[in-house]
């Protein structure tokens, strides 16, 4: 083979071995190192701003963390390493994670594919993998290392339903639905509630996440007659939606999942998505304390910017990781069975957050039913639109 | 009946914007017979410098529209000057590599400059809404259409009246003859590049305003779409261009009518499949133009292969094969894991795209197909984790074949369009086809690799065993190249009117090596779907094929050892510039540009 090729493995192996011997330096200098956490995210491809607001909650959690002392004294800091959501770079990162002594604890990724592909490694290597936004109904089934504080769809979702058929009194629904494992799912269990709670289903409609126009979606919404839209969306594509049904003309009552709660709803959606319903799990008048301080805490690190749901995601699943650790000390298997023992962390999306052991998720989330008024959301005040 | 005309004008606003980047698209191939992957790039920074002169310089429209044409234009000049005319007498797929690395590098550029986040690009027209038939037109669709149709139609007369624009069509059907009659032809590529980098930046910004949103993801999106409609109306045809973005956009819509939304792009690609076959040059190709150039010969670098002695290929081969002895970490293991499952990938498509000249644009299909082939006969039907694999490998070798045949009678860039929208059309049936796909859920639980009955899950035989297999593969197609077969397929990639003359037949030898790569390729995808234990209609993906694409250029095209030394590098270089966090890929991009640039046959040179 060329010299290159020669190259390159003479170079990977020296890294290797540099790695190799900072790892044995590392575990013999004592508290002064921080406690090390991995994290496998997309900082670049299609999905890289949901990295991004990822660092921006967990750096605002470790700053809190820090200040408060930290764990038993050491800091906690993170190892962030892109994947792209890509599945053949975060099994090359699971591996690397696994095998570097420092790590404790690997958060991430962010969607299914890359999750998923990562669990094996995890799960024999065992470390745990904290998926706190994997909410596809089998990634935790992965194994006993595999833990996740994404809200289930399973308990989310009969909340959005109960808000627009209950509340809003909507009777004849169209489903809009991102066509990904998550959409799909989520469709699934609203569907089945919105049908138990009396609600008739006109028409689904699923669409790739890269879809920009949805005007001839528009018109089969339109012919189905319903009287309310409901959007399994993230904030970008809840947002194009809205405003094309408004440019089309339609005039129904839109319901939103939590995903699409989010400033920039209001700054892409404008006008159009004034009156949009939103069942979400906290919001900014909400007077619980962990809200409060997330929420005050945020404002103040990043210039007055307003947290989305993902920020808080990340926020809540760094405080977890957090208070795991601090029970289950750099101990991989105590880090597991910490997530077993850990009890009421304050959360943003739970309220207290405990994890059910025979489905390591969390159950119990926090409901809010929010509406665009005047161009920010506030909480809905019983009046129909 | 009201809902069809809203479903047609739906269709006709769509095209609209598919046409913005469509007529960009024909402007540069009609010239250089090029497929400028950069221009939804330059689609994107047009969308990004609207959005800086709107929203922090407050300019008017048609001030933001000059501002946004002269920059982009500027950086179509800068791609024509250094990125693409050092490359202008190396052989012909090196601009086009080109273009992919310049893409990543200007999509990288704007996501580092502006923060991944989307961002709303607010109208500067006044929001009226025109009543037409069920729903409503603001001024934004008209504007849009109006610069869509206005361009076709200067760019019409410019390259038919203009002195320049008989530069540019001289310069389009002879290089050498138009500089020997005088025509200054590096001028010709500044102007063309120019303007169609004005169109491209001109559209992002309008297109933004449109959505009021732009986003870094919206770059490739633009591309494939631009591509699909300038190809259906012909390459190259600036009027059928527009014709086929229009018609476009009406299939996509009457699409989403009849079967709904998930079936959309579906429609696009199928369309795109169905012009190809029964139109080879496009729906509004005149009978006098030439045909277009094939890839074959000219478009193949004809430099010798770099003469690799056999003991450096058994010493290295034995230092890969007993690497795992020594204290490598497991994430270097796991890397080069990934190394040789794309390796089984570029020795398949190195073979149909170097060998015979079928450059495929679409080979992750052939990867996804054996994944789920494999995947589902060892849940469903319990099948051994081996055989499952091979019967992955057969499957793709069957199912491509039969998929990819329609495509053998085309030439040139044509194969490679064809064989992108053959790749799309596997993805999205395999999103849609739920009862046996299991659809976006994906298909998880997939048993790990095993042998015999006994377990693959340490890292350590996970490298053993697709090492062995990829060795396999590369040894049986080392063979196959020296034989008399390999030299017939030489023979088609090098002439194929001499090698039909000489009695060749050639869709059975292009079936051949696509059996025999599609085997491979889905073999890659069965260990890959058992490695991972999870796999959905995602995981092999338009990126992948680009790769892939990528790798076999980059170790020279039909170039066994260059395929694998391709696949390293390839893998390895993003994992190296970890260091760099979020510049890596901006890195890459620019060590992929700096490679073409100066060894543009390849690393180890065409075979």
């Amino acid at each position: 083979m060329s010299n290159i090729d020669r190259r390159t493995l003479v170079k990977g192996s020296l890294a290797a071995m540099m790695a190799g011997a900072a790892f044995s330096r590392s575990a013999f200098a004592q508290s002064s190192e921080p406690i090390l956490l991995g994290v496998s995210g997309p900082l670049t491809g299609p999905n890289a701003q949901y990295g991004t607001q990822w660092k921006q909650g967990f750096d605002l959690a470790l700053d809190e963390i820090q200040a408060a002392g930290g764990i038993n004294g050491r800091k906690l800091a993170y190892n962030f390493e892109d994947s792209q959501s890509d599945p053949r770079q975060s099994v090359a990162i699971a591996q690397k994670f696994v095998s570097d002594p420092r790590i404790v604890l690997e958060l991430g990724d962010f969607s299914s594919p890359a999750s998923m592909a990562a669990s094996p490694i995890y799960q024999r290597a065992g470390l745990v993998q904290f998926g706190f936004t994997n909410s596809h109904p089998d990634f935790t089934k992965g194994g006993d290392f595999m833990w996740s504080t994404s809200v289930s769809q399973a308990d989310e979702q009969p909340l959005l339903a109960a808000y627009a058929v209950k509340k809003l009194g909507l009777k004849k629904l169209a489903v809009l639905h991102l066509n990904t494992d998550w959409g799909r799912t989520s469709r699934d269990y609203f569907v089945n509630a919105a049908k138990e709670y009396g609600a008739e289903i006109a028409v689904t409609e699923g669409y790739i996440a890269e879809e920009r126009d949805f005007r001839s979606t528009l018109v089969r919404v339109r012919d189905a007659n319903p009287d309310g839209l409901v959007l399994i969306s993230y904030y970008s594509d809840g947002a194009l939606i809205a405003r094309q049904a408004r440019q089309v003309g339609l005039k129904q009552v839109i319901c939103a999942a939590s995903s699409v709660y989010s400033p920039k709803f209001l700054e892409l959606g404008g006008e159009a998505v004034e009156d949009v319903h939103v069942g979400t799990r906290y919001f900014p008048e909400d007077p619980r304390p962990e809200v409060q301080k997330f929420i005050a805490g945020f404002k103040k690190k990043y210039n007055g910017l307003e947290p989305d749901a993902f920020n808080a995601y990340a926020y809540d699943a760094m405080n977890m990781a957090a208070a795991v650790v601090k029970i289950g000390g750099t101990d991989r298997r105590a880090v597991r069975d910490a997530f077993m023992k850990v009890k009421d962390v304050p959360s943003v999306i739970f309220g207290a957050a405990t994890f059910d052991v025979a489905t390591r998720r969390v159950k119990g989330a926090m409901n809010a039913e929010l509406v665009v008024r005047k161009g920010q959301f506030a909480l809905w005040d019983g009046k129909p639109t | 009946m009201s809902s069809w005309l809203d479903y047609t004008i739906n269709g006709l606003i769509v095209g609209n914007v598919y046409a913005l980047v469509a007529v960009g698209l024909a402007l540069i191939f009609g010239v250089s017979r090029l497929i400028n992957f950069a221009q939804g790039s330059i689609y994107l920074v047009g969308a990004y410098i609207g959005w800086v002169a709107v929203v922090q310089l407050h300019t008017p429209l048609p001030l933001t529209i000059i501002v946004v044409a002269v920059a982009a234009a500027l950086v179509g000049l800068i791609i024509e000057r250094f990125g693409l005319r050092p490359l202008q007498n190396s052989v012909r797929i090196a601009p086009l590599l080109a273009t992919i690395g310049i893409s990543f590098v200007l999509d990288q550029l704007v996501m580092l400059t502006f923060s991944p986040n989307p961002r709303a690009l607010p109208s500067q027209l006044p929001d009226v809404r025109f009543q037409v038939g069920g729903g409503t037109i603001g001024p934004l669709d008209l504007l849009i259409a109006g610069v869509g149709l206005t361009s076709a139609l200067l760019l019409f007369v410019f390259l038919r009246y203009s002195k320049l624009g008989w530069a540019v069509r001289a310069a389009s059907q002879d290089r050498d003859a138009a500089m020997q009659m005088g025509v200054d032809v590096n001028r010709v590529n500044q102007a063309v590049f120019g303007i169609a980098a004005a169109l491209g930046g001109v559209s992002g910004m309008l297109v933004g305003m449109y959505y009021n949103q732009i986003d870094t993801a919206m770059s490739l999106q633009a591309t494939l779409k631009g591509v699909v409609a300038e190809v259906v109306g012909g390459a190259g045809n600036v009027p059928g261009a527009v014709i086929g973005s229009l018609l476009l956009g009406l299939v996509e819509s009457y699409g989403v009518a009849v079967f709904g939304t998930s079936y959309r792009n579906l429609f696009a690609f199928l369309l795109l499949v169905v012009v190809l076959v029964l139109r080879p040059n496009g729906l509004f190709a005149s009978a006098r133009q030439a045909p277009p150039e094939p890839l074959t010969g000219t478009f193949i670098a004809p430099s010798r292969p770099v003469p690799i002695p056999r003991w450096a290929l058994l010493a290295a081969a034995a230092i890969f094969a007993i690497l795992p002895l020594f204290p490598v970490s497991f994430y270097v293991l796991q890397t080069l894991i990934n190394a040789w499952l794309l390796g089984m990938l570029a020795l398949s498509l190195t073979l149909v795209a170097g060998t015979i000249g079928q450059v495929s644009l679409g080979h992750a299909a052939l990867l996804a197909i054996g994944a789920y082939t494999s995947a589902l006969l060892s849940l469903t039907f319990s099948a051994p984790v081996g055989l499952a694999i091979i019967g992955g490998g057969l499957m793709s070798a069957a199912l491509g074949t039969a998929l990819i045949s329609p495509s053998f009678r085309l030439r040139g860039h044509y194969v490679s369009i064809a064989t992108l929208a053959i790749g799309e059309i596997v993805s999205l049936v395999i999103l849609n086809w739920e009862s046996v796909t299991r659809g976006p859920i994906g298909i998880s639980g997939i048993p790990p690799l095993s042998l015999f009955g006994y377990e693959l899950i340490s890292p350590t035989s996970i490298y053993w065993f697709s090492f062995v297999v990829m060795v396999t593969l590369a040894l049986l197609q080392g063979r196959l190249l020296s034989s008399h077969l390999g030299r017939s397929f030489r023979a088609i990639r090098d002439d194929d009117i001499a090698a039909r003359a000489y009695g060749l037949s050639l869709n059975r030898y292009k079936s051949l090596a696509f059996i025999f790569g599609g085997f491979a390729a889905g073999i890659s995808g069965g260990i890959a779907a058992h490695l991972y234990s999870y796999i959905n209609h995602e995981t092999f993906n338009t990126q992948q094929s680009i790769l892939a694409l990528t790798v076999v250029i980059l170790g020279g095209l039909g170039n066994v050892v260059g395929a694998i030394v391709g696949a390293v590098a390839l893998v390895g270089l993003p994992e190296m510039f970890r260091i760099a966090a979020e510049y890596r890929i901006l890195i890459y991009g620019i060590v992929l540009l700096l490679l073409v640039r100066f060894r543009p046959q390849g690393l180890l040179g065409t075979m």
